[in-house]
């Protein structure tokens, strides 16, 4: 055991862990942050998929150990992100822009995959405000969908992208 | 022929596992929950079981069946609020718990749930709406006839004076529930037919709690549990000592197993404090097993057997006329054996469920496909009886008919009962892909005889494969689940055969044999089990017979659905078999498709069609290939997908955005699984253990486009959850025959050379 620093979607956390646990279990066992899901536990999946730092990171193969000291966004913290500095004024609970192109194309199925998915493509948005279409398959080919919803992620990526590059209205 | 149906399967085994009927009659569970006289005013006016209309308007509607990306949670209260004209913007929907008297059989399979539950769900808003507008006429002195419903308010039509269902609420509580509500037209829908997001979207994307795995319950213990790696083995020697040493740990439950497999597997859990505590527990027990009679056997020991039994005679399940003469007598003959192999489900939420045993009742949590029959898995294991266990779904992370069975809620209950504390027990991707019950492997032995006009005159096929419901213990013959989607030839008792999902075609001669294979392998239902397989093999036939009689697929096809008529299906009485539904589609999928036509420089089409638990649907991919030069890596060769049109008969269309979800997600898993798809067998045991040995599709080997189109139907509505599937791999594997003139008889593609790109 050891006491692990943190800083989850803003707020500094301090908690007494083993530092080989993988960062997706001290936010879903001991933060409760369900939201970041457990697919496959060997980074192979996205499921987990957080961002570090701001970069899209599988919080199922990071040790505490290395999450230590770095600034995690979590699902549930992604639409106040500050990096993000998107959200209207004074409206709670704004989505990202990512996430409302999600609910307006009605992308999920089962919607297990999907916190991971917007993960993913809100990172990617960061970096690449435009994408390519093979930028957009290069970004996403490591987070699975087992419903297979990858036609309406590829459209809702581009709609989110269009609707950041107009000044973030919705 | 003794034969049960599916359907009635889904009966006979809820009858067996919770003493509940799954099909019933609406009106006495819409009965069942009254207003209740002395409930206060707050409870609000609940007409039935199904919905709840509050004094501010708020409408509540409970979706008696799971959602595990099907979609039936927006679309079963979809059909109610539509018939009820309740305004969608104010409702809430909520996850039914397990409960006969308010909700009747509860279970999602068989892209049942919106086909079974149309009438209970219709009728449900249907009164509710009947008593909201008999209340409000009464109000105003007016007959019913002069009033009409919209948008959650009753209208006068000659006043225009309006009364919303909130305010009526209390006044409709005390009118008696009509006997039979008269439905909505068809043309009168304004929700159904139209797109409709998904309820739980807001709470996807932002990643609040909703599967089962996120279950969180005060003093909640985590628990994982090891098996033995051989199918059919147990634990000999267990010692648990240096488990107990990691920190985290609590306990060590070891679980005996029912005599039902299915129920129930050995093991030895470990209890922890979290579920890293619990995973790295369980890696450090040191476990001695017995590994049964099946420690040897393999991948190539299984395809052996099949080819074995493939040339003995089987057991004969159906014949129509006189094969072996007309075979004898025919012009030409076919010959084919195609071979598949185990698949497993892969849902992306690995199993798990959390229990919590106490005072002599079991309250389960968790993604359960069949929540009835499940209560009863929950009651042998525990010896509770079954009204003491009690069941709250939640959303599902995947089903594709993994969780039909309910062996990890089974593990749940009897680790809680054990260690006297609510528990999750939680399965790594490992576990769950080395004790999946997966896709039943097998092989089919085609022999189909031409007369010299090219016409199919006799249809020989000996089915040998592994039987889920020989797994299960099932009452019913082993093939009964295995010859779904398989060809039955024309007669007079069809019908029977229609219920095992036969297909009804012109066939003078047909036989169809089975074998059933000796294996430990643990086997279940696959999304459109047996379809899949059955139908690959039958779709890349006929293309394989059309192309050698020189014959149009399309057209080879309709000669064999034959002329427009209604069959019955048992079990099924209301969605009657139609092939003039069959080779509608078939026409609108080669007409937008371009089927027939030439394809674009470097391009190739091909076609499929099938029929699966009530729907009807054709595809046309077009695709290119590229590479396949030299030897070596170099000769695997890279299929396109450039489009892939798909046209769909599921009668009525409630959400026109749920059917070409699961149209376009149908695809896209059917491609994977053809391309990449097989559990493969060494030393009794399961080899692939993650996702870098058991591929799934990736976003960028998705077709380049797929475009749905959906017959316009006021028909009953049918299942689509699966219809999609069994289509897209043979309408691949015809577009790469006519690209190569090499036919592909067994899944995974990658296998014989074939990669997406």
């Amino acid at each position: 055991m050891a006491t692990i620093s943190l800083t989850v979607n803003g707020r500094s956390i301090s908690l007494g862990a083993d530092p080989e646990m993988p960062l997706l279990w001290a936010l879903r066992d001991s933060l409760g942050l369900v939201g970041t899901k457990f697919g496959c536990g060997g980074g192979f999946c996205g499921a987990c998929t957080v961002h570090v730092d701001g970069a899209a990171t599988r919080s199922c193969t990071l040790p505490l150990s290395r999450a230590a000291g770095h600034a995690i966004v979590t699902i549930e913290g992604l639409a106040n992100a500050p990096a993000v500095g998107r959200r209207e004024p004074g409206v709670e609970n704004a989505l990202h822009p990512v996430q409302r192109a999600w609910v307006d194309l009605d992308v999920p199925q089962c919607g297990y995959c999907q916190a991971g998915q917007i993960m993913t493509a809100a990172a990617l948005l960061a970096r690449t405000p435009n994408p390519s279409d093979e930028q957009i398959a290069s970004a996403m080919q490591g987070n699975l969908c087992r419903c297979g919803t990858y036609m309406r992620i590829r459209e809702a990526v581009k709609r989110a992208a269009a609707q950041t590059n107009s000044g973030g209205a919705r | 022929m003794s034969a049960v149906s599916r359907r009635m399967f889904l009966r006979a085994s809820t009858l067996a596992g919770g003493g509940a009927l799954f099909s019933f009659g609406w009106i006495a569970d819409a009965l069942a929950v009254q207003a209740d006289p002395g409930a206060p005013a707050s409870a609000g006016f609940r007409p039935n079981g199904f919905v709840r209309i509050d004094a501010d308007g708020a409408i509540t509607i409970w979706s008696k069946n799971p959602d595990m990306g099907q979609g039936v949670k927006t679309a079963l209260p979809m059909i109610l609020a539509d018939e009820m004209d309740a305004d969608w913007a104010r409702i809430k929907v909520i996850d039914a718990e397990l409960d006969r008297a308010k909700f009747g059989g509860q279970g999602s399979g068989g892209s049942d749930s919106i086909r079974s539950e149309w009438d209970l769900y219709r009728n449900a808003g249907a009164a509710a709406r009947e008593m909201l507008a008999s209340a409000a006429a009464e109000q105003w002195g007016v007959p019913r006839d002069a009033c009409r419903t919209e948008q959650s308010a009753v209208i006068h039509s000659g006043s225009n004076r309006r009364l919303s269902y909130g305010q009526l609420a209390a006044s409709a509580a005390t009118r008696a529930v009509p006997d039979k509500p008269a439905w909505k037209q068809v043309s009168a829908f304004t929700l159904m037919g139209t797109r409709v997001g998904g309820v739980d979207n807001d709470a996807i994307v932002s990643g609040r709690p909703l599967y089962g795995i996120d279950t969180r319950l005060g003093g909640m213990r985590f628990a994982a549990i090891s098996k033995c790696p051989v199918f059919g083995g147990r634990p000999a020697r267990v010692d648990e000592r240096a488990a107990r040493q990691v920190p985290g740990v609590l306990d060590v439950v070891r679980i005996d197993g029912h005599a039902n497999p299915t129920f129930l597997q050995p093991g030895v859990a470990v209890v922890a404090e979290s579920t890293w505590a619990a995973f790295k527990g369980r890696d450090a027990l040191e476990l001695e097993w017995d590994e049964g009679p099946y420690r040897d056997e393999s991948s190539a020991s299984l395809s052996r057997q099949f080819t074995e039994l493939a040339a003995g005679d089987g057991t004969s399940v159906r014949q129509v006329g006189d094969v072996a003469r007309a075979l004898d007598g025919a012009a030409r003959v076919v010959e084919a054996y195609y071979e598949a192999p185990f698949l497993a489900h892969a849902t992306l939420e690995p199993v798990n469920c959390t229990a919590d045993v106490r005072d002599g009742h079991c309250y389960i949590t968790g993604p359960l496909q069949m929540q009835t029959s499940g209560a009863g898995v929950v009651a042998a294991v525990t010896g509770l009886p079954v009204d003491r266990v009690h069941v709250q779904m939640t959303r599902l992370g995947g089903g594709f008919g993994r969780r039909l069975l309910s062996d990890y809620a089974a593990e749940a209950a009897v680790v809680s009962q054990r260690i006297k504390a609510p528990v999750q027990v939680v399965g790594t991707r490992e576990d769950d892909l080395r004790h999946d019950y997966y896709r039943p492997a097998g092989a089919r032995q085609f022999r189909i005889g031409l007369d010299a006009g090219g016409r199919i005159v006799a249809w020989d096929c000996h089915l040998v494969n592994l039987s889920r419901n020989a797994y299960r213990r099932g009452a019913t013959p082993a093939w009964s689940t295995e010859t779904y989607g398989m060809v039955a030839g024309v007669s007079d008792d069809l019908e029977p055969d229609l219920d095992l999902d036969l297909v009804p075609w012109h066939i003078p001669n047909v036989r169809l044999r089975f074998s059933e294979p000796r294996s430990g392998v643990s086997t279940g239902a696959w999304r459109a089990p047996a379809h899949v397989a059955n139908g690959f093999a039958i779709e890349t036939l006929l293309d394989e017979v059309a192309q050698l009689a020189g014959r149009s697929p399309v057209d080879l096809r309709l000669g064999l659905y034959g002329a427009a008529r209604d069959l019955r299906i048992p079990g099924d009485e209301p969605s009657p078999y139609n092939p003039d539904r069959m080779a509608a589609v078939l026409r609108l999928a080669a007409d937008r498709g371009g089927f027939g036509e030439h394809p674009p420089e470097g391009r190739v089409r091909g076609l499929a069609a099938h029929y699966t638990f009530g729907s009807y649907c054709a595809q046309v991919v077009e695709l290119s290939l590229e590479g396949g030069n030299g030897a070596g890596p170099a000769a695997r060769r890279t299929v396109r997908l450039h489009k892939v049109t798909c046209a769909l008969d599921c009668g009525i269309v409630v959400n026109r955005s749920g059917v070409e979800a699961q149209a376009q997600g149908g695809i896209i898993d059917g491609l994977g699984h053809a391309f990449y798809g097989e559990i493969t067998i060494d030393k009794g045991r399961a080899v692939e253990g993650n996702f870098d040995r058991y591929r799934l599709i990736r976003h960028r080997e998705a077709p380049a486009a797929i475009e749905v189109h959906i017959v316009p139907s006021t028909m009953r509505p049918t299942g689509f959850g699966e219809i999609a599937v069994p289509v897209i791999a043979p309408a691949v594997a015809n577009a790469i025959a006519a690209a190569t003139g090499q036919r592909l008889r067994r899944t995974p593609f990658s296998r014989e050379g074939f990669v997406l790109g």
